[in-house]
């Protein structure tokens, strides 16, 4: 008989083990689908890893692309440590992405230092409004967060195709494509180094969650709430406005994925751009074990296997799809793992089995 | 919107509300049933797109609904038992593991469905065929709305008074509602609380996985990346607007069938208002259903909670 004994802390050993177990398990995993397309498994991998790391210029666009799931995986972080489970992210991408849109259309011809930051802002304020709404409905009419959330991805994601698909926000003259037009020079986020400002901005998040997490009273009753909701009730914290607080966060930090995928990358509003960056942000900050700096190591693994895969499927028999399905199974496999951490395990015979 | 309410059209809307509330109703009634056994399973939209591609793949490869329909089940098995290994032996957090199971079946189901199709399109086939009840189809008015459906139809509305009779009358039925209510002392009489667990999800999730076969069959022809569009998440939400209760379960479900039909109707029939807003219909009424309907006095009282045997 195996008994479960559950531990108070897990020690890094511990937690390591279980790390290389699960990207080992998921590796072969990911061998076995290669099988089963059909596939050249050595080929498909060494086209995957060409296309993320194969030169200076396929790394640049692996950082970028991996710009969005930091965003969307701290959204997560943010959330899951505060016992909140917000799933909303794809949703609050969106919106992030459309009140930024909304806003560099009302302020056409301004000057990119007025610009920029009013779009950043704008974006912010649509994602965070679209979670805080899922907060107040879980303080205050007792919804799970959990269906608001997914209800509400649907919703916003259906509220871009009316806006796009023959709606007020289609490009003049085009129809078969559902995109806005080009958005004007001075809104794009400025470029350093072959990189946009969304790279600095993802790690001064990262590095802010990591600070607001760890040393102020907010991180505090976050982690408190994700702990032990009553005794932080008890304790006096306003759990409703922790609460409202955290899912704003939240949807702020994924609102910026957004943006830097619009104003950073492709200079105009379509669904398929922004499509998965929120799901996608769901495992990377699981995978980040909830840890800020974790979370952005598993992004920027992400970002380089989302850049690769598209490489790996112009260049051999292996669909691109196989990428959604490794980082499935890798999640499932670090899922199963984590018991390594939480539980001692007792192997044992069945001695105390009905007492 | 006064084109929709022309009696043909209604007639219309109300007998496909009736098929699509099925595909709701097998997956609700699958995740009820779990969850009384105290496994609150989020993986439910997962499992339904494992059912959707096992039943378009089968249903491709052989052309039989009844094949389609097996392997639909037989990937709801297999996505019971990925969920029970996590939750039930590994007693990792049930909402995690479903979250989880959702992100792996929507990669999983589009790389496996893109490896099938890469080598040319396959045959395709026909949506099945309808089972008019021969005399109560006659009934005007109500006949082609209850009694022109698919088998399946008829049998997943049958299950609402069996999976009642089966949690509140039989003994497996009690002992899997003792697992999710008291399952110390399903453990102190010697009866295993695992055993139970993984039979109401493995039964569960394979009338889920028939949901979304029943979609491939009767609505579609041809496979989607994540074709089965929310309706999982429909299925959660009935069994929390229903209290846990099958009959009022079912109710819910219909609510959500007649809004889901509603969209395919106002598309058709090009109402003023844009598709995409009715669309919406069924995720914003979930929303409110759950906002309105807050009695949780069914709820199992270890719902979500991992047993840990001492």
């Amino acid at each position: 008989m195996i008994a479960f004994e559950r531990r108070e802390s897990a020690g890094w050993v511990a937690q390591s083990v279980a790390y290389v177990l699960a990207i080992v398990a998921g590796l072969i995993a990911s061998v076995l689908l290669i099988m089963i397309a059909g596939a050249d498994v050595a080929e498909g991998l060494g086209a995957l890893w060409q296309g993320a790391f194969g030169d200076a210029e396929a790394v640049g666009q692996s950082l970028v692309a991996a710009i969005p799931l930091v965003f969307t995986g701290l959204a997560t972080v943010v959330a899951f440590r505060a016992g909140i489970w917000n799933i909303g992210q794809e949703g609050q991408v969106f919106a992030g992405a459309m009140a930024g849109y909304w806003m560099s259309m009302q302020l056409q011809g301004a000057p990119a230092i007025v610009a920029v930051p009013a779009v950043v802002i704008a974006a912010i304020v649509g994602g965070a409004a679209v979670a805080a709404a899922c907060a107040v409905l879980k303080t205050r009419f007792e919804v799970n967060e959990i269906i608001s959330t997914m209800m509400l991805n649907y919703i916003v994601v259906y509220l871009l195709s009316y806006l796009l698909a023959g709606g007020p926000w289609i490009e003049a003259g085009s129809t078969a494509y559902h995109q806005t037009p080009l958005i004007a020079d001075n809104f794009h986020l400025p470029e350093l180094y072959g990189l946009h400002l969304g790279a600095p901005l993802a790690l001064l998040a990262t590095a802010a969650v990591a600070f607001v997490i760890a040393r102020t009273p907010l991180g505090f009753e976050l982690r408190g709430l994700g702990f032990n909701p009553i005794a932080m009730r008890y304790k006096g914290v306003r759990v409703a406005t922790t609460i409202i607080m955290a899912m704003a966060i939240s949807g702020a930090l994924s609102a910026m994925a957004g943006v830097s995928e619009v104003f950073g990358i492709n200079f105009r509003l379509r669904a398929e751009v922004l499509n998965g960056l929120g799901y996608t942000g769901i495992i990377v900050g699981m995978i980040g074990a909830l840890n800020p700096w974790g979370t952005l190591v598993a992004a920027l693994a992400f970002g380089a296997m989302a850049n690769g895969a598209l490489y790996m499927s112009v260049l051999t028999d292996v669909p691109s799809a196989l990428v959604p399905a490794m980082q499935g199974i890798l999640l499932l496999f670090v899922l199963g793992a984590t018991v390594l951490t939480r539980y001692r395990l007792r192997f044992g015979r069945k001695e105390g089995r009905h007492g | 919107m006064a084109e929709l309410l022309t009696p043909a059209i209604l007639l219309s809307i109300l007998s496909a509300s009736v098929g699509a509330a099925t595909i709701i109703l097998l997956a609700a009634l699958g995740e009820l049933l779990t969850e009384r056994a105290g496994i609150w399973n989020m993986g439910v939209e997962g499992t339904m797109l494992c059912g959707c591609l096992a039943a378009y793949v089968a249903m491709c490869e052989t052309g039989s609904p009844v094949a389609a329909a097996g392997a639909a089940m037989l990937a709801g098995v297999a996505a019971g038992l990925v969920i029970g290994l996590l939750t039930v032996s590994l007693k990792v957090d049930h909402f995690v593991t479903g979250l989880g199971f959702n992100l792996l079946a929507s990669g999983l189901t589009l790389f496996l469905f893109r490896s099938y199709t890469a080598g040319g399109k396959p045959a395709g086939y026909g949506t099945i065929d309808r089972w008019p009840i021969p005399f109560l189809s006659e009934i005007p008015g109500i006949g082609p709305i209850l009694f022109n459906q698919h088998l399946l139809t008829y049998a997943a509305f049958l299950l609402v008074p069996l999976v009642s009779i089966f949690l509140s009358r039989t003994r497996p039925g009690l002992e899997c509602r003792a697992a999710g209510e008291n399952p110390e002392f399903l453990e102190a009489k010697g009866i295993s609380v695992a055993k139970r667990q993984y039979g109401a999800l493995l039964v569960g999730s394979a009338l889920t996985a028939l949901g979304g076969g029943f979609m491939m069959l009767a609505f579609a022809t041809e496979f989607r990346p994540d074709i089965s569009g929310g309706r999982g998440w429909l299925a959660i939400v009935a069994v929390i607007a229903g209290n846990w209760r099958p009959l009022r379960t079912m109710i819910a479900v219909i609510v959500f069938a007649v809004l889901d039909s509603l969209a395919i109707h106002a598309q058709g029939v090009g109402v003023a208002i844009p598709y995409q807003f009715f669309l919406m219909l069924p995720y914003a009424a979930s929303i409110l259903l759950l906002a309105v309907l807050r009695t949780r006095s069914g709820q199992p009282a270890r719902l979500g909670i991992p047993f840990l045997r001492r």
